[in-house]
């Protein structure tokens, strides 16, 4: 198993007043090469489980293994670290600086790792290349369309080849065409032998035949129809 | 491993300049601000030791010592009998008689500085020929003949003449030949000056003869000015006894309190700054907070946000720092320092018009350094730790 999450809970505020109960004893496993949907309504605890798998918080209690590494206690720069190197995010809405351009918004990941700017350029051309967006480089992330924005934020996820591939609602604010190219463009890195984990609620992209599990997630537990 | 370091930092360098450009109003309107204030304290810093030094430069042509009569603590007309009494005092190179006094013309509401002397008796290097632009001083034989300072040639319109009179106290007439002019590097102290031989003085201000303003004493040693004014105090009970260093001390301090109290002004509209920079550094807005939390969720740590902040401020306050020195001595240099002029020059009707040549020394600029940059990026950076700590979940949805 490439992700192997064993009784994690996640409580945020613990031992406060406000203290928010946000996932309950989840136990999930993903293979390497397999694409999973957690689905469930809006507040159920996706996204958290999705942050606990992407290295940006460790778990309350419970065991979580990513890529032959447990993080639970570990301290917040080797989460960092590890996250750099093995997690490839793409967020609500794209997440893209819209003042940046396009191939500015690509490389950010390869900042802190201290590549070159000849490699990074190199590296996000050979992806806008990929995706057919090359023309779109110098532009200002905020004057593209939606379509070319989703591209971007794929070819973000990618730029530093990460195995694994979480994204986080990303067709809650796109048409139909673009969530089917969304999925085709997954299908695709499937292929290529990433893992993928999509956090949705969209019947597009759980009822996609690229999508080996759909897992539903409901007040914070997996749930078992 | 040092150099994937160093193209980290290069990296972030870059990122730091492209948000600044990418904020350019609000980084523009930071950088106008910081760059005024430093502009303003390194100019008061730069026409204080400009003053400074011009006033240690003119001050080598005043006397070792200047003795002045007392009674009931106000000066008074000083017999010429005196240097007799000083004759026996060993290290006495030369005593000279001086009329020193003011002119007030109600006309033009100035006031000018009247010195009465025989040029030839002072010594070579304090006989102020070497001040002069064109002319010569006048002799003790010649009536009526003057040297004046820049303003006073201008005050007076002196321009397509070269003669004019004052009013002796009985209100008759005294009229004067311009013989020489001073230069105008020479201004701190020949500005408002009227050198006339001593006659001519003792006629103007209607003094009796024997007696003068004071007695110019100038010694062979430099170094026993204090013992020779000590002895001179002790054979002169009634004699106020001035050195130069004691006239320089009040000259230093003089302008010390002035450029205190400027900079006392200005480190308040400086603290103003730092208070705003503050302020703004540790407010964020939903944008600022949304590109912190991407910026971590795709592998930023905290300390690479704090090192953006940080180059941040490092390329706003170095670009004050060189545009607020630069304009300050373009300011000092060009503009003779006219947005202090009145508060470090004093209160004198003619105003020289100086040209200053400003000495910032490494300590000068470490100083400003000190009060301006250090406080910015403090100011900017520690506020900036509280923004860096967005938590990277803040940019996933619900």
């Amino acid at each position: 198993m490439l992700i192997e999450l064993s009784g994690v809970s996640k409580i945020y505020n613990q031992g406060r007043a406000n203290e928010v109960r946000a996932l309950t004893d989840i136990d999930l496993g993903v293979e390497q090469g397999s694409m999973v949907c957690l689905k469930g309504p809006s507040g159920s605890g996706k996204s958290t489980l999705l942050a606990i798998i992407g290295c940006i918080f460790p778990p309350t209690s419970g065991k979580a293994a990513i890529a032959d590494r447990q993080l639970a206690r570990l301290p917040d720069r080797f989460l960092t670290l590890h996250r750099r190197e093995t997690i490839g995010f793409i967020f609500q809405r794209f997440n893209v600086l819209p003042e940046l351009t396009v191939l500015d918004n690509i490389t950010l990941p390869l900042l802190p790792l201290g590549v070159p700017p000849k490699e990074r350029k190199l590296r996000a051309q050979e992806l806008l290349k990929r995706f057919g967006i090359s023309h779109r480089a110098q532009f200002p992330a905020g004057q593209i369309s939606g379509g070319e924005l989703q591209r971007v934020a794929i070819a973000r996820a990618l730029i530093n080849n990460q195995p694994i591939i979480l994204a986080d609602e990303p067709t809650a604010h796109l048409d139909t065409t673009l969530s089917r190219e969304f999925m085709e463009i997954m299908q695709q890195l499937k292929a290529a032998g990433k893992t993928i984990i999509i956090a949705s609620h969209d019947p597009l992209v759980f009822e996609h035949p690229a999508i080996d599990r759909t897992v539903t997630v409901k007040d914070g537990r997996i749930h078992v129809p | 491993m040092a150099q994937t370091n160093l193209e980290k930092q290069l990296n972030i360098l870059d990122y730091a300049l492209s948000s600044l450009w990418r904020r350019r109003m609000k980084s523009l309107s930071v950088l106008l601000v910081f760059a005024s204030v430093i502009f303003l304290l390194a100019s008061f810093q730069m026409v204080t030791q400009a003053l400074s030094d011009k006033a240690k430069q003119v001050l080598a042509y005043t006397p070792e010592i200047t003795l002045q009569k007392m009674s009931a603590g106000r000066q008074e007309a000083i017999p010429l009998a005196y240097k007799d009494k000083l004759a026996g005092i060993f290290g006495i190179r030369r005593v000279v008689p001086r009329i020193w006094g003011y002119y007030f013309d109600e006309v033009l509401l100035a006031n000018y500085t009247v010195m009465g002397m025989n040029v030839d008796e002072m010594p070579e290097s304090a006989r102020l020929d070497t001040a002069l632009a064109s002319g010569r001083m006048p002799t003790p034989d010649e009536q009526g003949r003057v040297v004046i300072g820049h303003s006073v040639k201008k005050a007076l319109d002196l321009e397509g003449r070269n003669t004019f009179s004052f009013f002796r106290p009985n209100l008759s007439l005294k009229a004067f030949t311009v013989s020489g002019e001073f230069s105008q590097g020479t201004d701190i102290l020949t500005n408002d000056l009227i050198i006339m031989n001593l006659a001519d003085a003792r006629d103007l201000y209607a003094i009796p003869a024997g007696m003068v303003t004071d007695l110019c004493v100038y010694v062979a040693n430099p170094k026993e000015i204090d013992t020779i004014a000590r002895k001179i105090s002790e054979a002169l009970p009634g004699v106020r006894v001035l050195t130069r260093p004691q006239i320089q001390k009040t000259y230093q301090v003089v302008f010390g309190w002035r450029s205190g109290f400027g900079s006392i002004c200005l480190l308040t509209a400086l603290a103003a700054f730092v208070i705003l920079a503050w302020d703004k550094a540790s407010g964020l807005s939903p944008e600022e907070r949304r590109e912190i939390a991407i910026l971590k969720v795709l592998g930023w740590e905290t300390s690479d946000i704090l090192a953006v902040r940080f180059w941040e401020s490092v390329i706003v306050s170095g670009l004050a720092c060189v545009v607020g020195m630069t304009a300050a001595y373009i300011h000092v240099v060009y503009f003779a320092a006219s947005l202090f002029r009145p508060v470090l020059m004093g209160w004198s009707v003619l105003r020289p018009d100086l040209h200053l040549l400003p000495r910032m020394a490494a300590g000068d600029i470490l100083l400003i350094l000190a009060f301006t940059v250090i406080p910015y990026l403090a100011a900017t950076v520690i506020p900036a730790w509280r923004s860096a700590t967005v938590p990277a979940d803040s940019a996933l949805g619900g």
